[in-house]
Parts: C-alpha cells; sequence; structure tokens
C-alpha cells in the first residue's frame, strides 16, 4: 500500500517562480487531496491505530464476572498468545496450503484462457469472455451457497460423481480452491487478456515473419511482455488467499470439517464476535495484515528484478 | 439457534448475516438517542432477531401513546447479532432492550451491559415457568424477561412407526432399539441425525443427564463440561454412531429437510420450536409427524433439556428503563402476543397464562397423536437445574470444532468432550474469572 500525501516542497518551488499565482498554487493541491487524504485518515490510519491500541489490552473479568470486564494493559501478550495459540498456527498453515494449489491453477488456468481468446482462430471471442467472466458478477456468499448445495450429499450431483466426499475432511480443501479458481479465473483471464491486446502487433508479425508457431508466440513474446500485469494479479491473489473468509465461513453451516478458526480471517472473527477477545482478534489482524505487507513486498521486490 | 428464523433459509440468512456482521465490524451502530417523540410518548429503541417482532411492536405503539418502541432487526445470534450487541454495550451505545437467549444471557452479562431487574420483575415470579425464571436468574438476581422456553422433545414419524410396529421409544435403551428397527424396515432410512456441527444440540442433550456444565458457588465458577452425565451422553451418541444407527449431519440444512421429507429421517430430537419448523419446512408432511417427550435415562426421574429460548434484557446505561419495562412487561405477558403470533409461529411462551392463550389459539392441524402443546408443558415441567457460563456461546463453537474430527473417526464425542473442557477452564481462567473444575461437592 502507498500513501501519497501531498509535497510540501512542490510550493515552495513555485513560490520562487511564480510569485503572484503563488497561493491559490499551494491551496488548490491541499483542496484537492483532501478527500482522500481524509478517508484515508478515517477509514485507514485511525483504525489501523485504533487496532493497534486495542491489541495491547485484553479485558479481564473477576469473581463471576458480573460487574462487567476492565481493560488491562498487557504490554505484547496478545500477540504471544496468537503467535502460540496452535489454532491460529493451523489456520495459516490452512490458507498456505490453499494459496500453493490455488495461485497456480486460478493464474495459470487465466493466463492459457486469456492467450486462447488472443489467438487469431477464435470466434465468438465476446461471448466465450463474458462467459468465463461472468462467476465474478455473482456476489461471493451466493456463489459460496450455490456450490454448497452442489457439494451436499444427496441433493448436489457433486457428491455422487467425486471418488471422494467435497465436504469431507480431506475434500474440503479442494473443494474451496475450486469455488474460489471459478469465481477468480474469469476475473483475471480479462486483466491478462487485456494486457495481451497491447502487445505491438508488429512485434507479433516479426516473430511470425521469424518463423515463430503461435505456442512459441506465447511463451516467448506474449508471456514475457505481459509480465508486469502478472505480478500485479500474483500479489493481488496472494493478499486475497492469506484474506480467505466467505467460502469457510458459508460451508461452515454445512460440514464439520470447516472449523471455527479454519483461516486466519475466521480465527480473527471467531476472536472478536464469539469469545469477545478484542484484543486477541485486533492483535491476530495485525499480524495478518503485517503478514500481507511482507508478501506483497517480496513478490513485488521479485517482480522489479525479474523485470530488469 | 436461529429458532425463530424460515429455518429452509437458515443457512443463506446465517452466511450472509455473518458476512454482514463481519463487514460491518467494529462500527458502532449508535443507538438513538433522542427520547421523546412529537406527540410526548417515550421512545425506547430495541434490537432483536425474533421472527414478527414488528407486529408485535406496531400493536404496542398502536394500543398506547405512552411509550413508542423503535426496532431494528438485527441478525440472529451467532450470525451477528451478539456481535453487535456486545460491540454497541463496549461502545457505550447500546440500544434500551437487548435480545438475548438464556444460552447468551451470562456472555452478555460479562459485558457489564445489563441492568438488575430483580426489583421490576418480583411479582412476576410466580407467573413463569419455573425452568424459564431459573434461567434469568443465575445468581439470585433477576437479569432479563422471559419470552419463550424451547424444552426439547421427540418428533417422529408416527404414519411409518405404526406401519412397521416401532415402538416409541421412552428411554435411551429403547431409543437404541428403534433406531435399529427404522434401520431394519429400510436400509437407507435413520432413525434421526446427531448433527455434530451445532454445540447447542448437544448441550440440550446433556441437560437432560443432569450434570450442568457450569454451577455458581459463591464467587465462584464450577465448570464440568465432562462430568458423568456428559459422558453418559457423548459414548451412547458414539456408539449409534459406529454402529451407523443415526447420522451425523447438520438439522436445518437443505439435506435435512430433504430427509425429512422423504422417509430418510424417521425422528428429529428438536426444541419446542420444531414445531413451528416442522410446519414451515415440510408443510406437505400434514398427518404424517407426532411429538412425543423426549427418551430419558432414567424413567422415575425423567429429565429432559432445553435448546434455545429468548429473553429480553435492559441496558444498564438506558435512560428509559422504566418504559422500556413497560414494553417487556407487555411483550412477555399481555395475551394479545400470542394471539399475534400465532398467525405466523408456533409460540410457546414462558409466561403460563399465556401458554394457555397460544394452546387455545395455534392451530392444531399439522401433527397427529398427542396434544403439541400437552407434550411441551410436560418437557417443561421435566427441566432439571442447569446455568450457563460466561463463554457458552464460545463453547459452542469449540465443541463443534472438536466434533470435527468425529465423522472421520480422528476422534471420539468422548475424547472430545475432555478437550472442550480443557479448553473451556483455561479461557475462562485467562479472563480473569475465578474457576474451579468439576461438579458441586
Amino acid at each position: 500500500m502507498t500513501i501519497v500525501t501531498p509535497d510540501p516542497t512542490g510550493g515552495k518551488t513555485q513560490k520562487d517562480t511564480a510569485p503572484r499565482p503563488r497561493r491559490r498554487s499551494r491551496l488548490a493541491p491541499l483542496v484537492l487531496a483532501a478527500p482522500f487524504a481524509l478517508l484515508l485518515l478515517c477509514t485507514v490510519l485511525v483504525p489501523i491505530g485504533y487496532a493497534l491500541y486495542l491489541s495491547l489490552f485484553t479485558e479481564r473479568l473477576s469473581g463471576l464476572g458480573f460487574d462487567g470486564p476492565h481493560d488491562v494493559f498487557v504490554w505484547l501478550e496478545n500477540y504471544a498468545d496468537v503467535l502460540g495459540d496452535a489454532a491460529f498456527r493451523e489456520s495459516v498453515g490452512n490458507v498456505a496450503l490453499y494459496a500453493v494449489i490455488h495461485v497456480p491453477l486460478m493464474l495459470g488456468g487465466a493466463l492459457v484462457l486469456a492467450l486462447l481468446l488472443d489467438g487469431a482462430t477464435v470466434r465468438l471471442r465476446q461471448v466465450w469472455s463474458l462467459a468465463v467472466f461472468l462467476p465474478y458478477a455473482v456476489p461471493g456468499v451466493i456463489a459460496g451457497l450455490i456450490w454448497a448445495y452442489l457439494y451436499s450429499p444427496n441433493i448436489g450431483p457433486l457428491n455422487d460423481v467425486l471418488p471422494w466426499d467435497p465436504l469431507g475432511s480431506n475434500g474440503v480443501l479442494p473443494s474451496i480452491v475450486n469455488m474460489a479458481t471459478w469465481q477468480w479465473m474469469g476475473y483475471n483471464m480479462i486483466i491478462f487478456y487485456t494486457a495481451l491486446r497491447t502487445v505491438p502487433r508488429d512485434v507479433l508479425e516479426a516473430s511470425t515473419v521469424d518463423g515463430a508457431g503461435p505456442i512459441r508466440t506465447a511463451l516467448a513474446i506474449k508471456v514475457p511482455m505481459i509480465r508486469p500485469t502478472m505480478f500485479v494479479a500474483l500479489v493481488f491473489t496472494v493478499i486475497g488467499s492469506l484474506q480467505l473468509f466467505t467460502e469457510p465461513l458459508v460451508l461452515r453451516s454445512f460440514t464439520t470439517s470447516v472449523t471455527s478458526t479454519w483461516t486466519p480471517s475466521l480465527y480473527v472473527y471467531e476472536a472478536a464476535f464469539i469469545s469477545n477477545d478484542y484484543g486477541r482478534a485486533a492483535a491476530a489482524s495485525l499480524l495478518l495484515a503485517l503478514a500481507s505487507a511482507l508478501l506483497s513486498a517480496l513478490v513485488m521486490r521479485l517482480s522489479a528484478r525479474r523485470s530488469r | 439457534m436461529a429458532q425463530h428464523t424460515g429455518w429452509s433459509r437458515r443457512a443463506l440468512l446465517r452466511a450472509s448475516a455473518g458476512t454482514a456482521a463481519f463487514a460491518a465490524g467494529g462500527v458502532g451502530l449508535a443507538g438513538c438517542t433522542s427520547s421523546t417523540t412529537a406527540s410526548g410518548a417515550t421512545r425506547v429503541t430495541l434490537w432483536s432477531w425474533m421472527t414478527g417482532m414488528d407486529q408485535y411492536v406496531a400493536a404496542f405503539n398502536a394500543a398506547q401513546n405512552e411509550v413508542h418502541v423503535d426496532l431494528s432487526v438485527i441478525a440472529a445470534g451467532l450470525s451477528g447479532g451478539y456481535a453487535q450487541q456486545t460491540n454497541a454495550i463496549k461502545a457505550h451505545n447500546a440500544p434500551d432492550i437487548l435480545h438475548v437467549e438464556y444460552q447468551g444471557l451470562i456472555q452478555i452479562l460479562a459485558t457489564g451491559g445489563l441492568r438488575d431487574l430483580t426489583a421490576d420483575m418480583a411479582d412476576l415470579a410466580d407467573g413463569y415457568s419455573p425452568a424459564a425464571w431459573r434461567s434469568v436468574r443465575p445468581d439470585g438476581r433477576t437479569w432479563a424477561v422471559p419470552m419463550d422456553l424451547a424444552p426439547m422433545a421427540l418428533y417422529y414419524r408416527k404414519d411409518l412407526f405404526d406401519q412397521h410396529g416401532i415402538p416409541v421409544p421412552r428411554d435411551w435403551r429403547e431409543f437404541t432399539d428403534a433406531a435399529e428397527l427404522v434401520r431394519e424396515a429400510d436400509a437407507d432410512a435413520r432413525l434421526t441425525t446427531f448433527p455434530l456441527n451445532d454445540g447447542s444440540f448437544f448441550a440440550g442433550m446433556c441437560w437432560g443427564a443432569g450434570d450442568p456444565w457450569w454451577r455458581i458457588e459463591g464467587d465462584t465458577w464450577l465448570v464440568n463440561v465432562a462430568g458423568e452425565g456428559t459422558l453418559r451422553t457423548a459414548e451412547f451418541w458414539q456408539e449409534l454412531m459406529d454402529a451407523d444407527l443415526v447420522r451425523n449431519g447438520g438439522t436445518g440444512t437443505q439435506d435435512w429437510i430433504a430427509g425429512m421429507h422423504e422417509g430418510r429421517l424417521w425422528g428429529y430430537l428438536g426444541a419446542a420450536w420444531g414445531v413451528g419448523t416442522l410446519k414451515k419446512s415440510i408443510p406437505d408432511d400434514t398427518g404424517r409427524w407426532a411429538v412425543t417427550a423426549m427418551p430419558v435415562w432414567d424413567t422415575n426421574r425423567p429429565a429432559n433439556g432445553v435448546q434455545g429460548g429468548t429473553a429480553f434484557g435492559i441496558s444498564a446505561e438506558s435512560e428509559v428503563a422504566e418504559a422500556a419495562m413497560t414494553f417487556l412487561r407487555w411483550l412477555s405477558t399481555d395475551p394479545e402476543v400470542p394471539r399475534i403470533g400465532a398467525a405466523f409461529t408456533s409460540p410457546f411462551p414462558a409466561y403460563l397464562p399465556n401458554r394457555d392463550v397460544a394452546r387455545e389459539v395455534v392451530p392444531d392441524d399439522y401433527f397427529i397423536g398427542a396434544p403439541v402443546y400437552d407434550v411441551l408443558d410436560e418437557a417443561d415441567a421435566r427441566v432439571p437445574e442447569w446455568t450457563w457460563g460466561p463463554n457458552a456461546l464460545g463453547l459452542f463453537s469449540s465443541v463443534a470444532d472438536s466434533f470435527g474430527g468425529v465423522s472421520t473417526g480422528g476422534t471420539t464425542i468422548p475424547a472430545a468432550v475432555r478437550e472442550v473442557q480443557e479448553a473451556a477452564v483455561s479461557t475462562m481462567r485467562d479472563r480473569g474469572l475465578s474457576v474451579r473444575e468439576g461438579g458441586a461437592a
């Protein structure tokens, strides 16, 4: 995440060169940036600050607890609790495994579809792209429920067709991967396809003249040229994987294989809204945000190195 | 837990409400602060997820002009309702009236957000079912106004039981026999399901076994989730599952509804609100189902548990507590309320004179066999002592989580129960509560 603030030196340099419209030009960037800055402050920075504050406190009861809680400052105890909690580590393991399967499958599939669509011989290009993109237009909870019904024994067909139980303890991860892949593949395909359309046609013609077939052109010309786009998609997908929430939450009503702390986001939800342990919830969500930031920094770093 | 919402839509409601609540998250939803209307009535704010509450409120507002109730419908229970109310209490903008269930009362109480209603309610003591009255008085003080009660009973396919000559089970040994006979009669059918994902169901089963999970002794919580009665219950269900005599899927899901309707499930161990659930979910099954008392462990001392039941508390910070109390008294005790409710639900009021009204006005045209209200009245009278703890709602989640491995053989119900006991004790100690393990001395 980048934070854009009005550059204070911008006004100064103008002060020297153009004294007359100075007042207006100093004010203009501030005014223009104000809505953004205000929103950033109110919806991002203040909540993060409050979460940080909450994460350092815990609510303590005494006796039977009927007198209500009082806040106690506990330094980093909440963080230690979260990191020492086997349920939290399991949830991280679950999303890691999910990401390892989902990210290459979904992005790879999106890339292949985009390359196919970009191939010259495809008919009904718009119909195809719309068909693949459509799942993204379905709200996550609704999609989750539809899939859950498809997975359910007796009322859904998948349970009879598949050799494993899609809601069983081993089947639920592939089921969730499938739901997310179905939802996001079309979206990323459109992004890749749009990037592919910007690949200069003369470069492609040159490769054809040099004797490259369509597969060679795709792998050696097209893919390298849209690599920056692919890295951006990768960052979004990795962060999205870490924040996996809707799909497992929906499936929880249908199966016991998804625990109340199955992903880090569910862990936060459980801590805050079921156990009323706001300190632990705040600590866990800050850890999650930190992990997201580090992961995206890592991916961006890799991307910068590869593009050089 | 969503006993008042339409069960066929339960999954949708739960899922969407849960997500919405997460999105709304820590946002403090402001309570209304203006305290009078233009006509001079005192304004009272109410948050509730009870089906039909809008109609009760409208009737109350129309009937008098001293108090005007403003209702906000919130997500049901653990789908967001408790989270929203707890957050509001923490942010000091709770509504005047809060929706609590008996099992959630103590957890809300531990936020310090409820007003002591002991004096306000004293004159009503004799009117309520003793089980409901006890449930709002965990420590001898009255903390909420009981609305309804949900003692458990056995719903069964009387037509199929009669056809195959299966005796209706009165105790748990006969229940096992009945489960075997059902499977013999139809290899695809089972007597019932033990919903592994529903901690409140398991709690209801254990309630009847006579070992309360919590007790209050002076200033200390006694925690006994792995007591003798609970372990007996756990072992009983583990054996039924091992013998493939019951299923283990959830109740209220589309799969469950289909199974009930298509004869794959011949019975349902459900609470009083199951009456409404069955009528709504499988209306075509009129004339097939009957209700009877829950099987018991000891026919000389019959006991059954409770699963749910609504009560309402008043915020400790409410400035119009008296007006709020006026409404709650009306809601809980006025005979008009069950008359309104009969149009869309099958109320089982905690206030006994109102239960007689409900018995008269609710059409008894769905079930065959013994009259529903007779069975439920008896079930109510059989409810033994029980106290919920300050972590009851969280415990339902940990029960469901620990039971997750049961269906694959990764763990057993008794082993999971011992795990839950340990977790419950350490959670309560971490929160600074005074805790002792084990049952009453």
